[in-house]
């Protein structure tokens, strides 16, 4: 047989970019210490004086029990909605009639301002820490159901003829062209989901204003006390940051191929 | 549903290939809404022998292509693949088809697998015979290779080794090559006769290529456009093997295409 | 067939609904029908037309200003490369914060008012609209750029002509996702501020276990904003014919 030639490498993502990101928060970090020195606003409290307020946060252990309460929420809330939501999605994709009754809510609810069912939540629950996984739940169960309905849709129908001709049936289709096909639109929306997930801990927790980091965000505005408010803000950032870091890692680990 | 295997179970491995089959198509016929694909398409393609389907956009030879593969289902008349009525997907053919199909997120080892795993091989075979086709094809050193760093060319050498990973006794070929560059196909060609007269499957080609058409068969099939009928049959009585010869210079071969493109000069 | 189904599945909400309100899951769980007595009431007492005049006002000086600010910023991002590079770090950061966990701070800094809750709407919608801008401008085909210099435009026309028409439908994108942003901003800040507006009857209701109108505050507060984005969609699609 001929020859072929050389493969072609897989297209990376790219590296340059990361200085440039790191040299932009340095300069921010910079012109934040500078304009807080020159004292423009009692709102405005330099870098260090906020790094400091952390730090005693950080060593008298509220911050720990803040965030632990918070990120316990958040998994009680976000799991439920991945395994459901992906489901939901498996079989909206899948069948037709399933689709046409649900993606009308589905997508409206996706884009709704669905702090607005915070208030409902409690109603139900009541002022409990129950409500902040329910709202995690709430705000990023959409999101993951029309990303995974759409990777399910978008499967090339040439691969489906092809395993058909091979003798696949309707449950090997599924498992060996529609899943696989979808699973890149599935990882986005749950990329996107835990990005959701975490606004919606933030919102839950500063509605019920009982536990967690939303908690404190309130208090420490309510009490003026703007270091520490700002030492919260700085952490729920890196939280947050944290979360959508995780789920790119996990995206590109179960997506090799692209 | 059409997707029940019909034949009985061929065993796997095999250091022989199974022998061909013979196809007859009877009276097929095929709407889509109220637009007639074919009617009344009567063709029989004898064991071993390279058939190619040529003709207008529009003339059906694509549907006809996947009713004989148990795909689409005939309005009327049928279909025998050696002696049997076709109503589904078949384990006798294997098909290759012009966009390449191919998994992306698979390897092009686990790719010329996935017709030996939906066909129930054990592990261990599938592995083995994969591995060999994929020398077959000219892929050594490429099985761990995803088809986004393939060339078209190389990846549709994967859906070639794909289809005949699974010992088929009739190959169907959809405008295999339409998607690669002419230099590329032309070896391809070769390729696929050198393949082909290695294990000598039934093959039917769809292809609006007459040179394609003349160069690869045994007999090229005109079909006429809209509804889909079988116009002319021409025989190709030119000499094989025909790969590596110069077999397109020759004046029989010249007159062979000419005579072709008159008859779809005046199907247009 | 569809429509059947559609409206089936409204009759099916309605019926799970009204069920749920007569099982005794939790205190005072308002029926359908209670939801809407208190509706009309509301809109008959002045108090939701009241609040929805209010909130749609903070609504359009917070999302007017960040089209207004964003649009032009990402335009200038797209246009000045390095500028652009910079900027979009700042800009990814407040995307990845929950813009609600700034709130407090803007109620410390600005107190509660009008302009407070305008100032969340801006947050929570300036972002998307200034990085879908942003990529409008960084999308244009290069080709045309290159054959609108082969033709000597200078580049006032150049951005007139080419970037702009090219970056248009980003742009709008942008501007109706910032406008869905712009709600779920404005429904924090009234939730979390609730001095007025619609957030205000809401927290009200609930705190006055008034759950029938809280309900009704929250649907008619959703529907609002699902309406809002319709419109805009369809103002969207008329001025991008050319994209079919």
């Amino acid at each position: 047989m001929t020859a072929a030639a050389e493969p072609l490498p897989l297209a990376g993502r790219s590296r340059g970019g990361g200085l440039v990101d790191i040299a932009a928060i340095l300069l921010l970090a910079l012109v934040w210490e500078i304009v807080g020195r020159l004292d423009v606003s009692m709102f405005v409290p330099p870098l260090s004086s906020v790094a400091v307020a952390w730090w005693r946060l950080a060593a008298d252990g509220t911050l720990l029990r803040a965030a632990s309460s918070s990120l316990v929420s958040l998994v009680q809330g976000f799991v439920p909605a991945a395994v459901l939501g992906v489901a939901l999605g498996l079989a909206m994709g899948r069948f037709a009639a399933l689709r046409h009754v649900l993606d009308g809510w589905v997508n409206t609810l996706m884009s709704a301002p669905l702090s607005a069912l915070v208030p409902v939540l409690i109603a139900l629950f009541g002022i409990r820490d129950t409500v902040v996984a329910a709202a995690v739940f709430v705000f990023s169960f959409f999101v993951i159901v029309v990303n995974t309905m759409t990777g399910v849709r978008g499967t090339e129908r040439s691969l489906v003829e092809m395993a058909r001709s091979f003798g696949a049936g309707e449950v090997a289709q599924f498992r060996r062209v529609y899943l696989p096909s979808a699973l890149p639109a599935i990882m986005l929306g749950l990329r996107l989901g835990a990005v959701q997930a975490v606004k919606g801990m933030v919102v839950g927790e500063m509605l019920i204003s009982l536990v967690g980091l939303g908690e404190r965000l309130i208090y420490y505005g309510n009490t003026f006390l703007i270091t520490d408010l700002y030492a919260v803000i700085v952490t729920v950032l890196v939280i947050a940051l944290g979360v959508s870091q995780l789920a790119q890692s996990a995206d590109r680990a179960l997506v090799h191929w692209k | 549903m059409a997707d029940v295997m019909t034949a009985e179970l061929a065993p796997i491995d095999r250091g022989v290939p199974s022998p061909s089959v013979g196809i007859a198509v009877e009276s097929v016929s095929k709407a889509f809404g109220t637009v007639t694909a074919l009617a009344d398409v009567t063709v029989r393609v004898a064991a071993g022998e390279f058939v190619t389907l040529i003709g207008p956009s529009g003339c059906g030879k694509t549907t006809l292509l996947k009713i004989i593969a148990g795909l689409v289902l005939p309005d009327g008349g049928r279909v025998l693949v050696d002696g049997r009525p076709v109503t589904g997907p078949r384990r006798e053919c294997s098909l290759v088809f012009q966009d390449f199909a191919l998994l992306p997120w698979a390897t092009v080892q686990r790719n010329v697998e996935f017709g030996l795993l939906l066909r129930g091989a054990r592990a261990g075979e599938r592995a083995a015979i994969a591995r060999r086709y994929v020398t077959k094809v000219g892929l050594a050193g490429f099985e761990d290779a995803y088809p986004a760093q393939l060339s078209g060319g190389m990846q549709q050498r994967v859906g070639l080794a794909r289809a005949l990973a699974v010992d088929p006794r009739v190959l169907l070929m959809d405008e295999p090559f339409a998607s690669i560059d002419e230099q590329t196909r032309r070896l391809f060609q070769d390729d696929l006769l050198a393949l082909w007269s290695e294990e000598r499957k039934t093959v039917v080609f769809v292809t609006h290529s007459m040179e394609e058409a003349i160069y690869l068969s045994d007999r090229v099939v005109v079909l006429s456009p809209r509804p889909g009928r079988v116009h002319r049959v021409l025989d190709v009585p030119l000499p094989r093997p025909r790969e590596a010869t110069d077999v397109r210079a020759t004046v029989e071969f010249t007159r062979l295409v000419d005579n072709l493109w008159k008859i779809l000069r005046k199907l247009q | 067939m569809i429509l059947t189904l559609r409206l089936g599945s409204v009759v099916a909400f309605l019926l799970v609904w009204e069920w749920a309100a007569r099982v005794p899951v939790s205190f005072n769980f308002p029926s359908p029908l209670a939801t809407l007595l208190a509706l009309i009431a509301l809109v008959r007492s002045g108090a939701l037309p009241a609040a929805t005049v209010t909130s749609l006002g903070s609504l359009l000086l917070g999302f007017g200003a960040a089209v207004i600010v964003g649009v032009p910023l990402g335009l200038l991002m797209g246009t000045v490369p390095p500028l652009g590079r910079l900027t979009r770090v700042y800009l990814d950061l407040l995307i990845a914060l929950p813009t609600a966990a700034l709130v407090p701070l803007v109620i410390l800094s600005v107190g509660i008012n009008v302009v407070s809750s305008a100032v969340i709407v801006f947050a929570f919608s300036a972002p998307f609209v200034t990085m879908n801008a942003y990529g409008g401008v960084r999308e244009v085909r290069p080709r045309l750029v290159e054959m609108a210099r082969a033709f000597d435009a200078t580049w006032g026309q150049l951005f007139a002509r080419i970037v702009l028409p090219s970056a248009l439908p980003m742009i709008l994108a942008g501007i109706r996702y910032g406008l869905s942003r712009a709600f779920v901003g404005l429904v924090v800040a009234e939730l979390l501020l609730s001095p007025f507006g619609l957030g205000r009857l809401i927290m009200a209701s609930r705190s006055m276990f008034e759950h029938d109108r809280m309900f009704a505050t929250v649907l008619w507060t959703l529907l609002l904003a699902a309406a809002a984005l319709a419109l805009l969609g369809r103002l969207e699609t008329r001025w991008l014919r050319w994209r079919t």
